[in-house]
């Protein structure tokens, strides 16, 4: 299933989620709890037995390609990218959301660092990365937000098997946390749809490495359909837990000591457990 | 003003695509539901395999073609200009991809020439809205040899392109092996007494006005290439001139004019009149009837050109 052992991947998480607090709090600004959101949903997909990349060579022809279309969460990408060695973590946390830096406040197309895509707003990504499955044999993942499905351009995705072509390489990943910006959301019958519109569906618990490796597994497998992935995922999950999966944090960073040191200690109750 | 022929802009589009794809086999061809009125349905004829519809669907058409520019391939994404407004944000996603990318965008059926099919039709704001973009080539072929030209230009230069294809049956006055030369204007006829500068299918429009005017009248400088502009051409003229009006079949804000103006204001301030569309909703009617309701047709630019130069 994974390259790596499920403690391995778990230790990650919790040092991926420890610098992120780190980096957000450090920066004053960023999306520290969609980001939190999706560290297990990231690291499962690249530490897949099938997922190919050259960490020393990010051009690569053969790679396979995560696009990310809620850009707001880039900051668990550019933890991620550093851990796996496309540039050193030092890089990141002195240009994090800093003038012609890497690491802008949404992600800039870097494939030396490993970004495909320039993203921001919301709905466009899924369909860019829908192209870019077109005329490859590798794997394109797109992650995508619930509240980002509001948008009927969004929706539209749906339809493209039947109005273009079906891609059995690509995978639409929806993280499910249920919070957008300034209220709840619901997916309502996404599921339902995408299955009419000859999608392979599914419903995965989004922070259980178990779960998200057998799903992965199953997304690429299937070679005649696309795959949606609905995860769901807690917003600011294992931080704060006065603010995980709750309203009213999003975009929102530590705003002092005593609310970092809450991140941490959140983050070292959520590791006993 | 003679000439051998008339083609409208977006039929030698088709052609031009088609003869493009001979030996370009790596490039992708693009359309949202609108590949009869585009003309790249002979390309799709020619080469199925490498050519993609994404069903009335502008923004998401856009994506795709950004996202497999992305993979590296060359690709064209054709449209009704007016439709386009539906994918500008993703327009100016793909721009933000890089300059690695090579993507063409091309809107037929643009400005008021559109005609019958009524105001809703009529795109006089594409200029405007492309020229805002960073990085984006803006394209108005005069003739159609020139779009076929301005196509294998943009083929063989990567980066990213809009090109203006109006509908009507333009008179070809180029040569047909002459070649696109990116942001050099055409000067088109000798003059002193004024500039006349025109953009597209305006620049036949221009020459004609400058028989009426007489021998050595008018210069005449047409744009294919408005974004970036001849900036040398126009101030050259307008030293020799001193007097300039714009043609062009679009609103006078973000177009031909303000491009000019903004040239002019900075390098060689010089008094000026416009030939454009005001910032208006326009109405049905036949391209030449409303050519002549809205003032931009031949007529209008004649006797504009005899009230400024007897001011």
């Amino acid at each position: 299933m994974y390259k790596i052992s499920i403690e391995e991947l778990k230790d990650k998480a919790y040092n991926i989620r420890r610098d992120l607090i780190e980096l957000i709090y450090r920066a004053g600004s960023g999306h520290l709890d969609t980001s939190l959101s999706l560290v297990e949903v990231w690291l499962s997909i690249v530490h897949s037995d099938f997922y190919s990349l050259d960490a020393k060579n990010g051009e690569m022809k053969n790679r396979d390609r995560i696009f990310l279309s809620e850009g707001h969460a880039c900051p668990v990408q550019y933890m991620i990218n550093a851990d796996l060695g496309y540039y050193p973590k030092e890089e990141l946390l002195k240009g994090f959301r800093k003038p012609f830096s890497p690491f802008g406040g949404h992600t800039v197309r870097n494939l030396k660092y490993g970004f495909e895509n320039s993203n921001g707003s919301l709905s466009i990504g899924v369909w860019q990365a829908y192209g870019n499955a077109l005329e490859t044999s590798n794997n394109v993942f797109c992650i995508a937000g619930d509240g980002e499905f509001q948008e009927p351009t969004s929706q539209g995705i749906f339809s493209v098997p039947l109005n273009l072509k079906p891609l059995g390489n690509f995978t639409l990943i929806i993280n499910r946390n249920r919070l957008a910006q300034d209220s709840e959301v619901d997916l309502g019958p996404i599921k339902e749809v995408a299955a009419l519109y000859n999608w392979q569906t599914m419903i995965v618990k989004g922070h259980d490495f178990n779960a998200l490796g057998s799903a992965l597994q199953l997304a690429v497998e299937d070679k005649d359909r696309p795959t949606l992935m609905i995860c769901d995922t807690v917003k600011g999950y294992g931080g704060d837990p006065n603010h995980a999966g709750k309203l009213g944090h999003h975009g929102k960073p530590p705003g002092n000591d005593e609310e970092y040191q809450a991140y941490l200690a959140g983050l070292e109750a959520g590791r006993r457990n | 003003m003679e000439y051998t022929e008339k083609i409208s802009l977006r039929v030698a589009f088709g052609k031009a695509l088609v003869k493009a794809g001979e030996t370009r086999t790596d490039m992708r061809v693009f359309d949202a539901g609108t590949k009869n009125s585009t003309m790249s349905l002979a390309f799709e004829r020619a080469y199925p395999d490498r050519f993609y519809t994404a069903g009335i669907n502008e923004p998401g058409m856009l994506g795709l073609a950004t996202g497999l520019a992305m993979d590296g391939k060359p690709v064209v994404a054709c449209d009704m200009s007016v439709f386009l407004h539906h994918a500008y944000a993703q327009i100016r996603a793909a721009v933000r991809q890089g300059k690695g990318l090579h993507m063409i965008i091309a809107a037929t059926h643009t400005g008021i020439a559109v005609g019958p099919d009524g105001g809703s039709a009529h795109d006089i704001t594409d200029l405007a809205r492309m020229r805002l973009i960073p990085n984006m080539h803006v394209l108005t072929p005069v003739d159609g040899n020139q779009v076929n030209q301005a196509v294998q230009y943009a083929l063989d230069n990567p980066g990213f392109y809009y090109i203006r294809l109006n509908r009507p049956a333009v008179p070809i006055f180029t040569d047909s092996d002459a070649p696109f030369e990116f942001a050099k204007a055409h000067h088109l006829a000798d003059g002193n007494k004024i500039t006349i500068v025109a953009a597209g299918d305006k620049a036949f429009t221009a020459m004609e006005a400058a028989e009426q005017l007489g021998d050595g009248v008018a210069d005449v400088i047409g744009i294919s290439t408005l974004e970036p502009l001849d900036t040398d051409a126009i101030i050259k003229s307008a030293e020799k001139t001193g007097r300039v009006i714009t043609i062009e079949d679009h609103m006078y804000v973000g177009g031909l004019f303000e491009s000019v103006a903004g040239v002019l204001a900075r390098s060689r301030p010089t008094p000026m009149e416009r030939i454009a569309l005001g910032r208006i909703l326009t109405t049905s009617g036949e391209p030449d009837e409303l050519a002549r309701i809205y003032k931009v047709d031949l007529q209008e630019l004649v006797e504009r050109c005899k009230q400024f130069i007897d001011g």
